[in-house]
């Protein structure tokens, strides 16, 4: 049988402990084992940008990483972004505002990669953006909005 | 039934609207930002088991044998079904014209390669993935048909059992005198196109989990599934199971752009479940199945074409004939999508004289399937291209030529060749509008500039309509048996609760079409309630009304006549039990701000939840007739639409928009790269419920525009295997392809459609592929050269850019 792995891990600032195979891939242990499916797979070989997730501030496709090799880390998915209270996250208020998502499947994708890029470049300008986004695939949206999505929540964390 | 609507939202029984019209947040929004939507792949029922499938590697083989008893053995693995059981429990898929397609799964041979052969249950999807490497299949290939031209021909092989021919459909349809218009031309121009198949390519994939009840016979679906009155015709044909037997419920959607039907995939996974007995099991699409096995693939096209003109440019008549590589079967309703250039052939152009064929072929290649904008972006290019070609002979600029032949204002409606009727328009002052807003003959002289340079740049301009609301005439040309309706039912139920509020029930999901948001501000100002008093819900096929879902442009349209006649059919009611209250005559009772209230008597009013409380609270004094349930269904259908004549001559959809789109490229002559320099869109979908709303389609439209112009193509070897199964080699567009379009409205309110409104999702795809593929011929006529082929990758650019090269120098 396959072999397995204890896992602990801090997701959202809650630690979890689980034992998954050692094939099984981050995001599949994030949705099936801690419940956490607001985090997306769109295409399993690490283009489409749907399942980034923060491992350690920083975003990786949680589809080409094992969960083996996260164990240890400090995670952050969509659901760390919104306060319990139903205050949502500047930079989601901003894709709100912007109408930068439509059936929302890649949106916690470009959240992610959006927090991080708004936390180490708060004054980002619009090339940087692009090249921080242009990992992700949105086919509904046209990416304009969420490029203006992008710039709104930059200049709100700014003066935040 | 007339359906009581307003035509315009300042009809609404409110002094002003306050959303209707305008920007207003979408209520789908803060579930879809925080993860805590419920897409299909999110569901987890008790006992759940997981599917995986095998696929064919050939395009074309029989099944000699098929060996699954080291899959079975497996720990975990609760079954495997393969084709001998689909053969005795169900039918072949559903497709028109019929008799075109195959079983669910390969049963003696295999017809693509990713066709499945065999589906495994397991406890989880790695033991499933596990299971299939043990089937062990015994192939004997057969020679692939892979060439839709050669595909019709008595040598080519058949690739459907029992068929003699490969040619699934063929049909001419000539109206006006052709043959007159050519004869009396003075410039004929000739072309040959190639469109090859791409798709839709939601960011989601499929997902079903079926579970088949063997003690009560139910049959209950939960997934992805766009349009459950869609599947149940298809899963009742196939399955042979009763319809009330067939509970589907939906989950919304990450996308669909036509190919959440996944018909063939709903009934594999529902006999699955009839061999679990009574095990729910759960199929997620991974992304190499999308893009090789979906069934939705789409236009994948030869056209030989012929445009007769007036020296002065007047078009006097078009020949089109077309092949169209259905692939390995008729599945579903694909071949609408050969049918739809019939409501729209002159595209916004007056042209009376048209000879359209076209030819649906099968191929050992991933059958066809409905996708965004239906057939009709390839046939709005080829009309394009074929003007631009003509205005270079005639020594006229290609944008007085569209514009001399454009439908003028006064001619609306106007009714096309086949009959259709485009409602409204203005095309010339779109036309205007968008020139003026891009500032053309700069732009023109900056690409002179650019010439003079050597640079490689290039500007199209183009127009397109989109037809809104299409669906059962149409198909009625591929069978009438089937498709010999008028109707395209869209339906809800509305009511009002013991609180006071408003819910709206809707047979059909969100799926980013923003559905559930508009029905919620059309209500808030209907009744004149706050946003927040208005809940809106899609429910499950057994609860739902008649509801044909976001197919063919037709959402804001239909919906909206739903809303607007349940709203009417409540207000009825409420009116009458008003009556009784304000102890007047209920002919004397209007609604207006949200009050009932007796017309000419200031003071003596109710508010709507006043009266719904007390139709509620004392049914025992209601008048004869009203009940004590404030709630109304209403099923709208569209007016006017006619079931075509042999000669293919018929009303096929309610609304026309407009579109016109400039495009300027630049073409890097080293490598072929396009930049797209400029991209400007004029939309006229008639009156916008939501502009953000309608601007996000437009958007999203255009970049899958770009990429279907520039980048996604479904590549076949003469073997018919696929070479671009993953995203590293079927490229989709990012936000470094996408230009930063600039968008402008013009509105032309839909006299027909309910509040004015025109069907608006699909009309940038119609235009921007060929408003792309136009500006980059023009950036390369000075090389002599011209590309009829789309999409225009780089590697195609580049190539042509090298048979120039060594033209010249030979020369």
């Amino acid at each position: 049988m396959a072999m397995t792995r204890t896992i602990k891990v801090r997701v959202n600032g809650a630690d979890y402990e689980g034992t998954a195979e050692v094939r099984k891939t981050l995001v599949d242990f994030l949705r099936e084992d801690l419940g956490l499916t607001g985090t997306n797979v769109g295409c399993e070989h690490g283009v489409c940008g749907a399942c980034t997730i923060l491992m350690n501030g920083e975003a990786v496709r949680s589809c080409i990483m094992l969960a083996a090799q996260a164990d240890g880390a400090e995670l952050m998915t969509v659901e760390g972004l919104a306060k319990p209270s139903g205050e949502l996250h500047p930079i989601q208020e901003s894709f709100r505002e912007k109408h930068g998502l439509q059936c929302g499947f890649c949106t916690p994708g470009f959240l992610m990669t959006t927090y991080e890029l708004l936390n180490k470049h708060p004054d980002a300008d619009e090339e940087e953006i692009k090249e921080w986004l242009s990992g992700h695939l949105c086919r509904c949206t046209g990416y304009q909005d969420i490029l203006e999505s992008v710039k709104l929540a930059a200049s709100r964390l700014r003066n935040r | 039934m007339v359906t009581p609507e307003p035509k315009l939202p300042s009809e609404l029984p409110i002094t002003q609207p306050r959303y209707v019209g305008k920007d207003s947040p979408r209520m789908e929004d803060p579930l879809l930002l925080t993860g805590k939507v419920e897409y299909g792949n999110d569901i987890r029922t008790p006992g759940m088991l997981h599917a995986a499938i095998l696929r064919s590697p050939h395009a074309h083989a029989r099944i000699k044998s098929i060996d699954t008893s080291r899959a079975e053995n497996l720990p975990g693995v609760a079954a495997v079904l393969t084709g001998k059981e689909v053969k005795d429990w169900s039918r072949p898929v559903f497709g028109v014209p019929e008799g075109w397609t195959g079983y669910a799964l390969a049963v003696e041979k295999t017809h693509w390669v990713g066709e499945p052969v065999a589906v495994i249950a397991a406890s989880d999807r790695y033991i499933a993935e596990d299971a299939l490497e043990l089937i062990e299949v015994e192939y004997e290939p057969l020679e692939p048909v892979v060439d839709a031209l050669k595909a019709g021909s008595a040598s080519a092989p058949n690739v459907l059992e029992g068929k003699d021919s490969n040619i699934a459909y063929d049909r001419r349809f000539v109206f006006g005198d052709v043959d007159g218009a050519f004869a009396s031309a003075d410039l004929i121009v000739r072309e040959q196109f190639r469109w090859h198949r791409s798709s839709g390519n939601p960011i989601e994939t499929c997902v079903c989990i079926a579970d088949w009840n063997p003690f009560n016979g139910m049959l209950t679906l939960r997934g992805g599934h766009r349009s459950p009155h869609l599947i149940l015709p298809a899963l009742v044909i196939s399955l042979g199971i009763s319809s009330q037997l067939v509970r589907i419920i939906q989950s919304p959607l990450g996308g669909s752009f036509g190919v959440k039907t996944f018909a063939r995939y709903v009934v594999l996974i529902a006999l699955m479940a009839k061999k679990l007995g009574g095990r729910p099991v759960k199929w997620t699409e991974d992304r190499i199945e999308h893009l090789i096995g979906n069934s939705s693939h789409a236009w994948d096209r030869h056209y030989d074409c012929e445009l007769a003109l007036k020296r002065d440019g007047t078009i006097a008549g078009m020949r089109m004939q077309l092949v169209d590589d259905l692939g390995a079967f008729a599945e579903w309703l694909a071949i609408g999508m050969l049918l739809k250039p019939l409501l729209c052939l002159g595209s916004c152009y007056h042209i009376v004289n048209v000879d359209y064929s076209c030819k649906g072929v099968i191929t050992n290649k991933t059958p066809q399937g409905p996708l965004r904008a239906f057939g009709l972006p390839p046939h709005f290019w080829v009309i394009e291209q074929l003007i631009e070609i003509a205005a270079k002979k005639l020594g006229l600029e290609s944008n007085e030529v569209c514009r001399r032949n454009l439908i003028k204002k006064d001619q609306f409606p106007y009714v096309s060749p086949s009959g259709n009727v485009y409602d409204s328009g203005d095309y010339e002052a779109s036309l205007s509008l968008l020139l003026s807003k891009a500032g053309y003959d700069e732009l023109r002289r900056e690409q002179q500039a650019a010439r003079a340079q050597g640079r490689l740049v290039g500007i199209g301009v183009v127009s397109s309509i989109e037809p809104g609301l299409t669906g059962p005439p149409m198909l009625a040309l591929a069978s009438p048996r089937i498709f010999s309706r008028t109707s395209s039912p869209e339906g809800i139920l509305l009511r009002i609760d013991a609180f006071g509020k408003i819910i709206a029930e809707l047979g059909f999901p969100p799926g980013g079409q923003s559905q559930h948001s508009f029905v919620r501000q059309i209500l808030a100002d209907y009744l004149c309630v706050a946003l927040e008093d208005v809940q809106v819900i899609t429910v499950d096929s057994l609860s739902m009304q008649p509801s044909t879902g976001p197919i063919s442009s037709s959402m804001a349209i239909a919906l909206s006549g739903a809303v607007l006649g349940a709203a009417a059919r409540l207000t009825d009611k409420l009116k009458r039990a008003a009556a009784v209250m304000l102890e007047a005559s209920a002919d004397d009772v209007e609604l207006f701000d949200g009050q009932l209230r007796v017309r000419g008597v200031p003071g003596k009013s109710l508010a709507v939840a006043q009266v719904a409380q007390f139709m509620m609270a004392r049914p025992d004094l209601l008048p004869e007739g009203v009940d004590g349930n404030p709630q109304a269904t209403y099923v709208w259908n569209p007016p006017d639409r006619t079931i075509p004549d042999e000669k293919g001559f018929g009303r096929y959809s309610v609304t026309a928009a407009g579109a016109q789109h400039l495009c300027m490229v630049e073409v890097d002559r080293e490598t072929g790269q396009v930049k797209i320099l400029k991209y400007v869109m004029v939309d006229d979908c008639g009156v916008r419920l939501n502009p953000s709303v309608v601007r996000g389609m437009l958007m999203g439209g255009m970049a899958h525009g770009v990429g279907t112009a520039l980048l996604e193509e479904y590549v076949y070897d003469d073997k018919g295997q696929m070479l671009t199964s993953s995203y590293m080699d079927y490229l989709m567009p990012t936000i470094m392809e996408v230009p930063a379009a600039q968008e402008h409205e013009m509105c032309t309110p839909s006299p027909i459609a309910p509040l004015g409104v025109k069907g608006v999702g699909e009309g940038a795809l119609h235009t921007t592929p060929a408003a792309v593929l136009c500006a980059l011929n023009d950036a390369l006529e000075p090389l002599g050269v011209r590309i009829t082929e789309a999409p225009m990758t780089p590697l195609r650019i580049w190539q042509a850019l090298q048979t120039t090269t060594s033209h010249q120098t030979k020369e």
